[in-house]
């Protein structure tokens, strides 16, 4: 169905090639997930099934990409669509029109196809992603992962026979990225639908996967069975990282698969940590009896916690239950309507943003809403001018802790999304705050970037900052967390290590726990530690 | 609040109705009838409005606002009227003079006409959905009407972004003291919504989308045809040449739609949509029928639509009659409470 054959691709104006002479083969009803480090040229390769690369992207390419039949490279985006139908990452950005109906159809009407048969078309895409209930809804008033099933139905809706996405749920939260990958599976088993799906979380795909093709930095590809390419390829799920470490085979895909063979390990239980935070003295954060919410609507009551220095805390909780609106209020962007806040002993009330966050920086969702500065270095000095504070050596310490000294001069948009994000902590904790917040920061992160996230939040954990991390990434949390709060309706209905709160709990275990239940193992390294 | 966001309406009855309000809007500039509209027309916005969809702008607290602006600039510079409210030095430059209390009418009504204007727009916007406007234009505009389709639907998602930048800018410090401390808000929000057009631009090309190829012989014929609309207008207003330069100008402007018109068949696009006319439209139809006669036939009442305070003020007439005329715009309500 797709033969690739001695595919080479060179940007514009980049030296070294993005795909280096890739040969690969995708047989028709497949499920291929595409995997490897940010940069590796995944969207790319993936951009040749439909031609956009290189009729969109410019650039020197050599070799061919054969799709049933048609040779990609020369027929370009407008014929392949016809056969290829693409989803991209951000929902947003592939909109047209305002409602979901009109949207599924804007491609339909493009290629004039009679009413009759796009309403026949229309109907079913609304069907097979469960949005008929929401068909005359506006875009804007939708979920994310609601938006993406919209997106994938407007692709579908031209009837390809491939259908390709790329990092569709790296914008998502967990249930709606389950929610898209749900429906891409269904899509896949029940309808034999070709699907070509480059993505950072492999490990709810992994289970449904025919084929993976991994590529690495150098722009070279290998392609085969899970079972058969997993095993050599560095950074993975935790469900095979552990597999890896007990050599147990055939490779388990799945936490189900796994524990079969789990059933055969008396795993010693981990004694769980005290919830007991490091109490020493005044906690850096003080909330007591917060309450806040948006116009008529009260979204947080009666919530009161406190963070110590030396800790990293991770706040959960399902969507909408008022995570970031803490996070909000805490930094003086909404103001409570009742209760008080206290960071470093100084009641917020009347401070500044500014005032606040030089003692308690925040990173946003959308750390690219911070940068606009022509280099890495100058970022970071723009924050200590809004600060009037004068420049001594901690811009070069700083970048050299983060691990960015390299890139000190490049613009930071260049950057890959794991560097962009360091720069944005740069920015916001160059004036060297006491405290951290961090709102969903491993969004879009492939592993890599998570672990080099993870051992630089350790680190200032260690100098003695105190943390507090808003995330749904469960698997990131049993690896930072100190200890965990889960937020409900109202208020926090959890406070406690990451063992008494992880381990058991039916909805944020992270895979480890769910292999070997009851032992209190969180993480990979808990699992490895044990076998010794 | 709208709880379907279903088109009750052919998308050529709001078209109708979003003409005779701006008529309604700019014929009058009685300081009652526009206080009315304004309500009217503010009212079938908020009833027009999505479920769970922001207000973007609310049209009276905007109302009040270009009045006030309005209003301020108009006294302060412009010193004609009987009713001082006080002098300002005559050496002052533009604001030198008497301020009025007739300038301050003057400006006020100006403002109230601006509002109301938004408040219609506002309306037509939140009953219409972007997809019915662009069936409404005719094919040879079609990429044309696309681009200004999704200009339209970046808008609150521009906003919301604004709102994001604004908020990160300030968790590092930022504050807002002069033109300068815009910049770190500017930037990132040009250069996101350029990264988002290119975006979009893939997004349409894998989906398709692509301008239709039009003939060579095609584009040299609206070229030409443009061409003489040009060269008609420089003979008409440059040389003096009144009947040759309108001649030239029609058969430019002839050539010019022709090409379009023959453009438009090739291409093969078709409706998802068919819309019906119904008793709704009628109903709209029949409202914004009554309005406009009693703006435009001469009868008793026309007279008080016409008010200028200068040179001293006086109260406005009003015509019961008229206002009740008015009122023919509400005409969308009653479809949505038939709906209910």
């Amino acid at each position: 169905m797709i033969t690739i054959e001695q595919l080479t691709y060179r940007y514009p104006d980049h030296a070294a090639p993005c795909l280096d002479d890739v040969s690969l083969a995708i047989t028709p009803g497949s499920f291929t997930l595409m995997m490897g480090p940010s940069g590796s040229g995944k969207s790319t390769l993936l951009r040749c099934l439909n031609g956009l690369v290189p009729h969109f992207s410019g650039g020197e390419i050599a070799g061919s990409v054969r799709v049933l039949g048609e040779d990609a490279l020369s027929a370009g985006p407008r014929v392949m669509s016809r056969h290829v139908g693409m989803v991209f990452q951000s929902p947003e950005a592939q909109f047209v029109l305002d409602r979901v109906e009109d949207e599924i159809a804007f491609a339909l009407e493009h290629v004039g196809l009679p009413r009759s048969e796009m309403r026949l078309r229309v109907e079913e895409v609304l069907d097979l992603l469960d949005l008929a209930p929401l068909r005359d809804r506006e875009l804007r008033t939708l979920s994310g992962g609601e938006r993406q099933r919209v997106a994938i139905a407007a692709a579908l809706a031209l009837r390809p026979t491939i259908l390709a996405l790329d990092e569709p749920t790296s914008q998502l939260d967990p249930q709606s990225a389950e929610d898209v990958l749900q429906a891409l599976v269904r899509l896949n088993s029940d309808l034999g639908l070709t699907v070509v799906l480059v993505e950072h979380r492999v490990e709810r795909v992994l289970p449904f996967v025919d084929q993976v093709v991994v590529l690495d930095a150098a722009g070279h590809v290998r392609s085969g069975p899970p079972r058969t390419i997993l095993p050599d390829v560095s950074l993975c799920p935790p469900v095979v990282e552990v597999a890896r470490a007990y050599g147990w085979s055939p490779l388990p895909l799945s936490v189900k698969e796994a524990r079969r063979f789990a059933l055969g390990i008396t795993p010693t239980p981990k004694p769980a940590v005290s919830a007991a935070p490091p109490q020493r003295g005044e906690p850096y954060l003080r909330i007591t009896d917060l309450e806040a919410g948006y116009e008529t609507k009260m979204i947080l009551n009666n919530l009161s916690l406190n963070l110590w220095p030396g800790e990293i805390v991770v706040l959960m909780g399902r969507n909408g239950v008022g995570k970031s609106t803490l996070l909000r209020c805490i930094v003086g962007l909404l103001h409570p309507r009742r209760g008080n806040i206290w960071i470093n002993g100084q009641n917020n009330k009347g401070r500044s943003v500014a005032a606040i966050s030089r003692e308690l920086a925040c990173l946003p969702q959308e750390p690219d809403s911070l940068l606009f500065a022509d280099s890495v270095a100058e970022e970071l000095r723009v924050t200590l001018r809004n600060h009037g504070q004068p420049e001594r050596e901690q811009v070069h310490e700083l970048l050299s802790q983060l691990g960015l000294d390299q890139v000190a001069t490049r613009y930071p948009r260049d950057l890959s999304v794991g560097q962009r994000q360091r720069v944005a902590l740069g920015a916001i904790t160059v004036t060297q705050p006491g405290g951290l917040l961090l709102d969903e920061p491993t969004r879009g992160l492939d592993y890599a970037a998570k672990a080099g996230l993870a051992s630089l939040l350790r680190q200032w954990r260690n100098q003695g900052a105190a943390i507090l991390l808003v995330t749904h990434d469960v698997e990131f949390s049993a690896t930072v967390a100190d200890r965990v709060l889960v937020l409900g309706r109202g208020g926090l209905v959890a406070d406690g290590s990451p063992q008494s709160v992880l381990a058991n709990s039916p909805l944020f275990a992270p895979q480890v726990a769910r292999i070997f239940p009851g032992s209190g193992w969180l993480t990979v390294e808990d699992a490895v530690a044990w076998k010794g | 609040m709208n709880p379907s966001s279903t088109l009750l309406l052919h998308p050529l009855t709001w078209v109708t109705w979003l003409v005779v309000a701006i008529t309604a809007i700019t014929l009058t500039r009685n300081p009652f009838y526009l206080l009315t509209l304004l309500l009217l027309l503010a009212l079938v916005a908020e009833v027009e409005r999505p479920l769970g969809q922001m207000r973007p702008l609310d049209p009276i607290l905007f109302a009040a606002f270009t009045m006030a602006i309005g209003g301020v600039f108009n006294l302060l510079t412009v010193h004609y009227g009987d009713t001082v409210i006080f002098h300002l030095p005559a050496n002052w430059p533009l604001l030198g003079g008497p301020l009025t209390m007739e300038a301050l009418v003057f400006g006020m009504t100006n403002g109230l006409v601006i509002g109301a204007l938004i408040a219609a727009f506002g309306a037509f916007g939140a009953a219409m959905p972007v997809g019915a406007l662009l069936r409404l234009v005719p094919r040879a505009f079609y990429p044309l009407a696309v681009v200004v389709a999704i200009a339209v639907t970046y808008v609150p998602l521009t906003l919301r972004h604004a709102r994001q930048i604004r908020e990160a800018q300030q968790l590092r410090g930022l504050q807002f003291r002069t033109w300068r401390d815009s910049l770190p808000l500017l930037l990132p929000l040009l250069i996101g919504g350029l990264e988002r057009a290119l975006q979009l631009a893939e997004a349409l090309a894998a989906r398709g989308f692509a301008a239709d190829q039009v003939p060579k012989r095609l584009r040299l014929l609206l070229v030409a045809g443009l061409a003489c609309l040009f060269a008609g207008l420089l003979l008409r207003i440059v040389w003096g040449y009144a009947l040759l330069g309108a001649g030239i100008m029609v058969a430019g402007g002839l050539l010019a739609f022709m090409s379009l018109r023959a453009a438009g068949r090739r291409s093969r696009r078709s409706h998802y949509r068919h819309y019906t006319w119904g008793r709704n439209d009628a109903l709209v139809l029949a409202g914004a029928t009554l309005t406009f006669a009693a703006l435009l036939l001469p009868w008793s009442g026309s007279g008080s639509l016409f008010y200028t305070p200068y040179p001293t003020l006086h109260v406005p007439a009003f015509e019961p009659l008229m206002a009740l005329l008015l009122l023919g715009l509400l005409a969308p309500l009653l479809t949505r409470s038939g709906v209910r």
